[in-house]
């Protein structure tokens, strides 16, 4: 009697685990399972952290909106996050484990170029599609890797655009010195500068690659003494606050002070404060670009305020790329008809529909080239040159996106 | 060579910042034979307080440097018998256990910092961060800012303080004879454990005091520790482990190198630079450049 309850329990239970197995599968089945590879800790946090938020806005939105629609059902998405701890080696750990363990259906980006870089020959490996909403470098683009994306185009795209607006200003600038930090964005960003700087007729008075993380007041002595009408830097936050504060400290003001990434979200100006003001930077979107689109944020402005509201930041460009790369996804797996747990084959024909994603976004085009140096990157947008302008963040070039018109030379550090 | 000039001022002031980050941690390692991994968070948890202290009252971060070292203190007094036991354990490797442990605490320390702190970079305004010295004349140009100067003299005030009380106090006396041979240290009549803490305690209150002057100078971010760790452990190598009157020398050493080797060399190359002139030094005399080090 006993033996027979006790398998007739056992029956039951094994019964029970196989029903709730299924459904956890149905499950499973009507949801995407994202993997986001991202600098959650160690030196790239912050712009690791600004990812993240670009990310959740896009999951948040979509699941508040019941989900991507595929042919008249709607797949809500999970995003599956793995910490890269701003290391290039764990972020393509962290990949491997990703696909071989969480199986997720596609994989949204690191921040930095120097991860995306280390993490993109393993997305090709094993075929799984990934776009990047932030890494800039070059680099990336140039490797021709199959199954990598991203929406915010290279820095060699959009820096000449700020060495052009600063060759407006009057009296025009002649010479320049130009330092990055030593990785793979910061360095693809001094480069790119320099070419741009070069091919204005811009005398390049000083070209320095430090290691990432230094003391540079040294440097800048040199620098100061050579007296140049713009200074151009190429790094990351916390070294652009060390820059700021190093320029203060020495007492050199230049006509021009260029910098990219990262001081364009509010976490910049708040660090320096007034010395933040008439820094010039590069980008390729703010919250107060003219775009339009119908896809989830109706344009740039409804994108900043939703933000806003989620995480009391109204988000920078880089937040505003990793949302638009989810947009990009949702746009290509409509067109292929894709559903949760895709097979290979589908994973290419989504790569293939990810190639031909001609959209208007909140964040304005995104449109991947699909041949030449910017293979895979989003040429879709134009780079504008900013400038903060008290606690505004202005676009002040080109011409035709102008908000404010660009304030020329800096003030003197000691009379701010 | 016009440069010259401020690429020593540059180097000294740089030098002054190695300092305060080192002292302390020689001093610790000399009584209690640990390298502590978790010296940068230390540094870092420090940065923190002086920022919000400031942030709230507005006062200059300088005025509560008292304030910190006292709380810190006695975080460090009360963490060390933590350290102790790990260090006075009986079976496997005591030394190993105490760097894993100290590598573990930094590890808890970056993590818990990024959770309350955030993972923005910040910087802590003070009333010595915006002016400079300059000097224009008989075709010499230095410019010496004074947030680095109060650095210097910071740093020139803690070696002096610390030296005077290893060498003319009787608790001085005490933690050198804990640093020469704890058991005959024992036997003498001092308390190794107290000791101990009490050395510990001002070696995290200094630490988190140089937080707030690197917060000054620099930036702050909850991520900030690991690169003052690693200068902290290269220059107590290149003054020789726990010599203490060795670090000043060895933080001014490293310090002139990197100003030289950014202003006249490949600034790419300057943490090379430095390497190579750490590995040859070592090689020549293993016990850092006096050949004092334990």
């Amino acid at each position: 009697m006993n033996l027979r309850r006790a398998v007739l329990s056992a029956v039951m239970c094994i019964t029970t685990l196989f029903s709730a197995t299924q459904l956890f599968a149905a499950d499973a089945k009507s949801t995407f399972k994202v993997g986001v590879i991202t600098e959650l800790s160690g030196d790239l946090a912050t712009g690791g952290n600004i990812t993240k938020r670009g990310y959740d806005l896009w999951a948040q939105e979509v699941n508040a909106k019941g989900g991507i629609d595929i042919k008249g059902k709607k797949y809500k998405v999970e995003l599956l996050y793995a910490d890269a701890q701003s290391n290039p080696a764990a972020g393509a750990a962290a990949a491997e484990r990703l696909i071989t363990q969480e199986h997720v259906d596609f994989i949204l980006g690191p921040y930095s170029s120097g991860v995306t870089l280390a993490v993109a020959p393993v997305v090709d490996k094993y075929k799984i599609p990934m776009i990047t909403g932030s890494a800039e470098s070059p680099l990336i683009w140039k490797n021709k890797f199959k199954y990598t994306f991203g929406t915010i185009p290279p820095i060699n795209f959009t820096g000449a655009q700020s060495i052009k607006t600063l060759m407006e200003m009057k009296p025009t600038p002649k010479t320049i010195a130009i330092i990055g930090s030593n990785d793979a964005f910061s360095k693809a960003t001094a480069e790119a500068y320099k070419t741009a700087a070069e091919a204005a007729k811009l005398k390049v008075l000083k070209f320095s690659i430090v290691p990432s993380g230094q003391d540079m007041t040294p440097l800048l002595s040199a620098v100061k003494s050579m007296k140049p009408d713009i200074i151009a830097f190429g790094g990351h936050d916390e070294e652009h606050v060390k820059f700021v504060k190093a320029l203060r400290q020495i007492g050199y003001t230049p006509k021009g002070l260029l910098m990219h990434c990262g001081i364009t979200d509010k976490a910049f100006t708040d660090a320096v404060g007034k010395d933040g003001n008439q820094i010039f930077g590069t980008t390729c979107w703010t919250g107060t670009a003219k775009t339009t689109s119908k896809i989830l944020w109706p344009n740039a402005a409804a994108y900043a305020a939703a933000s806003q509201k989620a995480f009391n930041n109204p988000g920078d460009y880089t937040q505003g790329g990793c949302s638009a790369a989810g947009i990009a996804f949702q746009v290509a797996l409509q067109k292929v008809g894709a559903t949760p747990g895709m097979s290979e084959d589908m994973r290419t024909k989504l790569v293939a529909a990810i190639e031909q994603v001609d959209v208007q976004t909140f964040y304005g085009r995104v449109k991947f080239a699909t041949s030449g140096e910017f293979f895979h990157a989003n040429v879709g947008l134009v780079p504008l040159t900013i400038q903060i302008q008290g606690d505004k963040i202005v676009t002040v070039g080109p011409k035709a996106s102008q908000e404010a018109a660009p304030q020329y030379p800096m003030k003197e550090w000691k009379s701010r | 060579m016009e440069l010259l000039p401020q690429a020593l001022v540059d180097g000294i002031l740089l030098g002054g910042i190695y300092i305060t980050i080192a002292i302390a941690f020689s001093l610790t390692y000399g009584v209690m034979h640990v390298i502590d991994f978790a010296v940068g968070e230390w540094i870092m948890f420090g940065a923190f307080t002086g920022f919000y202290l400031n942030k709230w009252t507005g006062l200059d971060p300088f005025i509560f440097l008292p304030v910190i070292f006292v709380m810190y203190f006695v975080i460090g007094y009360l963490v060390q018998p933590i350290i102790h036991r790990v260090l006075s354990g009986t079976k496997g490797n005591p030394f190993l256990m105490g760097l894993v442990f100290t590598f573990g605490l930094a590890i808890m320390f970056r993590g818990l910092a990024l959770t309350v702190f955030g993972y923005y970079s910040n910087s802590i305004p003070s009333m010595f961060s915006e002016g400079s010295f300059n000097f224009d004349n008989y075709g010499i140009s230095i410019t010496i800012p004074y947030v680095r100067l109060v650095g210097l003299v910071y740093a020139l005030s803690i070696t002096a303080i610390l030296h005077y009380m290893l060498k003319k106090t009787n608790f001085g006396l005490g933690v050198r004879a804990l640093a020469q041979h704890k058991d005959a240290a024992g036997l003498m009549g001092v308390n190794s454990k107290r000791t101990g803490s009490y050395v510990y305690g001002i070696y995290v209150g200094i630490s988190a005091m140089t937080g707030v002057l690197l917060g000054c100078i620099l930036s702050i971010g909850a991520q900030m520790g690991n690169e003052y760790t690693i200068f902290a452990f290269f220059v107590v190598v290149l003054a020789g482990m726990g010599y203490l009157a060795g670090v000043p020398w060895a933080a001014l050493l490293l310090g002139m190198v990197q100003s030289i080797f950014m202003i006249y060399f490949n600034p790419s190359h300057t943490l090379l630079a430095v390497f190579v002139i750490l590995y040859i030094i070592l090689l020549v005399s293993p016990r850092g450049l006096f050949g004092k080090g334990v």
